[in-house]
């Protein structure tokens, strides 16, 4: 019954964020027709800066629909989204969260067990929004004549919520030291903001970069799942999921 | 011996920051009693509870409940399986339903007691369809005192069970443990600054002051061993010093010396008597009078 608790507790912040990417991923596939056009009537952009390079690329991948559903919706909507997702589904405190506290601590249950079955819930969570609106693209594409396989729905998917779960276990591991939602989330949304910068800003980093390992870019140019950042994004998610279980057992209430 | 007591702490401490909550806290609560743990704000009543449910470390000393150390994860999963707890803020889940909350907490307890629940959702009068957040404070210690009875447990620990309800809710409150513990075998364990309440219900007492235990024993005993022997002189009374034993607390005031004392008053009376005081008085005293005494007195 822990989980129905830590349902009760996260249930709003995930109907509404798997009701918008859901609604999202609908919008990105019926909205595709229009952007046809508006790319065929775009003017020429210049390519001598980096930001016309960029935006060339964007261009030019999106003249196909399966370039214009990663870039729009897998390399843009859905890593922002789903970042912040997985933030707000980590924050808010393990044991604390939605009153009761003491009475939550008078169960007969370890506080490991609180803190498992919590991340277990939240994870399930995460991953039904990596996976369900990722899943509506490929299904729906046939509607508008189009065709995303249901093979890279899924591994765009996968490299989402493995990626975000990382941020999902940060916030819940500073979820286990504060005792209040906002700090475990503006901390973690930091975090997120300085790698994206690093990531805008260098190429180095960016070649090794969490958001583009998120989008699953290896996949999708060169058709390789990223497997090595998969396994250490799960093994830092893992860690940290470990480290909050220790907080959390050694705090006092 | 170690199975006579439901709890038992040895120079129990604990340390927050540079507060010393628990102080070398000493405390033996028998099966089957109903122990009352009498200090004021701040005495350390409710770590004393934390510490005993494993939802706080003790930085020193020792605690057992059910012979089960309190410091152990696994054994003190087990100690609460084995207690009903009610906090001192009725913290429970806002969100759910009354139903919801009980439906919630039934897995939890092999031992939960469905007789028990029909039974107390009829005489508590409680909403089932009801938001928690939305009760009363007077029906949300109802609930809390439901699911604390149903888990079928052997040891039950009230945190200030009837702070903030008007004194017809306690008495019910009161009225209701007192009709559970005479039909069910088990042990109440209930931390408490109201004194009337204690006296009411309890057959054993601990007095805590600054994270120790100052008094301790069977209530009736206490009553019977305490005494205050008045003495009252023609002029100023002198400032004397007994060194009979048992003398807690010694007060000049005027031409009257009053002595509180915790083991017969024979011996004081003797000693007093070599002052030529005009008149001895011994008379018995209350709980409150012991409570004020040792805790209120201490800091004069």
């Amino acid at each position: 019954m822990l989980w129905y608790k830590s349902w009760l507790d996260t249930r709003w912040r995930f109907i509404i964020g798997f009701a918008l990417c859901v609604g999202g991923a609908w919008l990105a596939v019926f909205g595709y027709p229009r952007v046809t056009r508006l790319i065929a009537l775009s003017p020429a952009v210049d390519v001598t800066t980096e930001v016309g390079r960029r935006l060339h690329d964007i261009v030019e991948l999106s003249r196909g629909f399966r370039g214009y559903i990663w870039v729009q919706w897998f390399r843009q909507s859905m890593v922002q989204s789903v970042t912040l997702l997985a933030i707000l589904l980590g924050s808010g405190g393990v044991v604390t969260h939605g009153g009761g506290e003491l009475y939550t601590l008078s169960l007969p249950v370890s506080r490991e067990q609180l803190l498992y079955t919590r991340a277990a819930v939240g994870l399930t969570e995460l991953l039904l929004i990596a996976f369900v609106p990722s899943l509506v693209i490929a299904l729906m594409s046939p509607a508008i004549g189009e065709h995303f396989s249901v093979v890279s729905a899924l591994v765009h998917a996968t490299c989402l919520f493995i990626t975000c779960a990382a941020f999902f276990s940060l916030a819940l591991l500073l979820s286990t030291s504060y005792s209040d939602v906002w700090r475990p989330m503006l901390i973690t949304a930091a975090v997120g903001l300085v790698l994206s910068l690093a990531e805008a800003v260098n190429p180095t980093v960016a070649q090794f970069g969490v958001y583009k390992l998120m989008s699953g870019e290896t996949y999708f140019r060169f058709g390789r799942v990223p497997w090595p950042g998969l396994v250490v994004a799960l093994a830092v998610s893992g860690g940290l999921i470990v480290a909050a279980a220790a907080n959390v057992s050694r705090r006092d209430y | 011996m170690a199975d006579a007591y439901v709890i038992e702490a040895v120079d129990l401490r604990k340390v927050y920051g540079d507060i010393q909550a628990l102080n070398g806290l000493n405390l033996q609560v028998p099966a089957g009693s109903i122990f009352g743990f009498l200090g004021r704000n701040g005495a350390g009543k409710t770590t004393t509870i934390k510490a005993l449910l494993g939802m706080t470390r003790p930085t020193g000393g020792s605690a057992r409940v059910f012979g089960l150390a309190v410091n152990e994860p696994a054994a003190s999963v087990e100690i609460r399986r084995r207690t009903g707890f009610v906090s001192e803020d009725k913290d429970l889940y806002d969100s759910m339903t009354v139903a919801d909350l009980i439906g919630f907490t039934r897995p939890f307890f092999p031992r939960w007691r469905s007789d028990l629940e029909a039974k107390y959702l009829r005489a508590f009068e409680l909403p089932g369809e009801r938001k928690v957040k939305t009760l009363s404070r007077g029906t949300r210690t109802k609930l809390a005192l439901l699911l604390a009875l149903c888990r079928g447990a052997e040891l039950l620990v009230l945190d200030e069970p009837t702070s903030g309800l008007d004194p017809a809710m306690t008495e019910e409150v009161l009225q209701a443990l007192v009709a559970h513990v005479s039909s069910e075998a088990m042990t109440i364990f209930f931390s408490s600054h109201q004194i009337a309440e204690v006296d009411q219900i309890a057959d054993r007492i601990a007095i805590i002051d600054r994270g120790r235990t100052v008094v301790s024993g069977v209530l009736d005993d206490l009553r019977e061993s305490y005494r205050r022997v008045q003495l009252v002189f023609a002029g100023d009374a002198p400032a004397a010093a007994f060194h009979a034993p048992g003398v807690v607390r010694v007060r000049r005031e005027r031409r009257v010396l009053s002595v509180l004392c915790c083991d017969g008053a024979e011996q004081v009376v003797d000693e007093a008597r070599t002052l030529h005081p005009v008149s001895v008085n011994v008379t018995p005293v209350t709980l409150k009078e012991i409570f004020l005494e040792t805790v209120v007195g201490a800091e004069d």
